[in-house]
């Protein structure tokens, strides 16, 4: 069962287009999987469109129409588009992408050992937004975040200090958590990162370069 | 065009607002929305663009902080409501959700082309076009329905819930009927339906995950 979910305010925004692409991507990624988040954000929509009911009064007078002929003068309908989910194979494994992915590009695998991190190419500046697979049996040590750290768990599953998670879990992480997430099948997660991270563990502090490499 | 002018002079009469207010306003949206999907009527558009516009900038105001982006949304909006008229379904859901759901789209694209100078448009594909809505309850539902005893579940409902369930599932009533018939904002009705989807899920043993 999902048990973790992105908080009221971040779903607030959210339904309000009001978050980066690769959040917003994360979130989308949770709802497909979570019908309580989707029905909030449905609910939310709804108030958020209540603004437009208050009366003409509400609004400036609006004078200027030389916009609907140009927007008139072209006949053609858009069709209604359904989103195509992509897949990625993985070291064999076949998996099916969110569908808030299929427009965006991915830059090629980077391997690790047991890691291998794709770049989500958004554009979003010191927002990063991966998609990182880790093979069973695989860890990544222990180590906080500078900034905010998301994790949405999109297939198989991984465990913490604070417990396991199943696909749909959306995982947020600030400076104050630390965590090492491992993994007994393996999995595949989208992850966003507002700075990389950084290892606090002893021998782990050799693998600092892994930070920049998977967040 | 005829039609239109009728709609107009109507709302000119309406005064107060309230309840029977928004659904009439709901109902003339219906149908301006209407004519430009089916007689791409473009008399029908300009209601829809005096009522819209002026809407959509006060949004855009607030979204990008500057007049000139908050026009180009007005212009963007239209567009799509222009082009995508056909794809919105009444019994769905309230016009102006949908209009909402467009304007949302058009301001996150716009957003990410200020602050990242890309050009792509994913926001059809985080908020797909059959998400907007709340209509999956209705179609996922009938289902189980009739495969429970429903008048045992029923009875566990407040009156109030029950109403709206008995309303949209058995009389067939849209959710604007409905909200016409008992007096009550489409919004009511909604978050009505909502919760007694809710209880009647957790009693069908669903989990909401
Ligand atoms: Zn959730």
């Amino acid at each position: 069962m999902i048990k973790h979910h992105p908080s009221q305010s971040l779903l607030l925004a959210f339904s309000r287009g009001q978050l980066p692409a690769s959040l917003s991507i994360a979130v989308s990624a949770h709802t497909d999987n979570c019908s309580e988040c989707m029905h909030q954000v449905l609910a939310l929509q709804e108030s958020s469109a209540l603004f437009l009911d208050e009366p003409d009064t509400e609004f400036e007078q609006w004078h200027d129409m030389s916009m609907i002929d140009a927007i008139t003068s072209d006949e053609s309908e858009m069709l209604a588009t359904k989103s195509q989910a992509s897949s990625v194979n993985i070291k064999g494994t076949e998996y099916t992408l969110p569908k808030s992915l299929s427009s965006v590009q991915l830059s090629s695998w980077m391997k690790l050992g047991k890691l291998a991190r794709a770049k989500v190419d958004l554009n979003e500046g010191e927002v990063h937004a991966n998609l990182l697979h880790i093979e069973s049996g695989g860890t990544i040590p222990q180590h906080t975040h500078k900034g905010f750290e998301v994790t949405v768990l999109l297939a198989g599953e991984f465990h913490d200090e604070n417990g396991s998670y199943v696909p749909g879990d959306f995982i947020w992480l600030n400076e104050s958590n630390t965590h090492s997430p491992q993994t007994t099948e393996g999995c595949l997660c989208l992850t966003v990162a507002n700075d990389a991270l950084h290892f606090t563990q002893g021998l782990s502090m050799a693998l600092n370069p892994i930070g920049k490499l998977i967040y | 065009m005829l039609s239109s002018n009728i709609r107009t002079d109507k709302k000119a009469m309406t005064v107060t607002s309230g309840p029977r207010d928004q659904s009439a306003m709901h109902q003339e949206l219906c149908g301006w929305l209407h004519d430009v999907a089916t007689l791409r009527s473009k008399s029908a558009f300009s209601e829809l663009f005096k009522w819209f516009a002026p809407r959509i900038k006060q949004f855009g105001i607030k979204q990008f902080n500057n007049e000139a982006q908050a026009l180009e949304l007005v212009q963007e909006t239209m567009t799509n409501i222009w082009r995508k008229s056909h794809l919105y379904k009444r019994e769905r859901g309230a016009p102006t959700t949908w209009m909402y759901s467009i304007m949302r789209n058009m301001s996150f694209d716009m957003l990410r082309k200020i602050q990242t100078q890309r050009e792509d448009t994913i926001s059809d594909d985080i908020w797909p076009m059959e998400n907007m809505l709340v209509s999956e309850d209705v179609d996922n539902f009938e289902d189980h329905l009739e495969n429970k005893n429903i008048k045992t579940m029923l009875a566990t409902l407040p009156e109030n819930q029950k109403q709206v369930i008995i309303g949209l599932y058995f009389q067939q009533a849209t959710q604007e009927q409905l909200a016409k018939q008992l007096n009550l904002p489409v919004g009511t009705v909604k978050s009505r339906l909502r919760l007694a989807l809710n209880k009647l899920r957790n009693q069908l043993g669903e989990s909401n995950d």
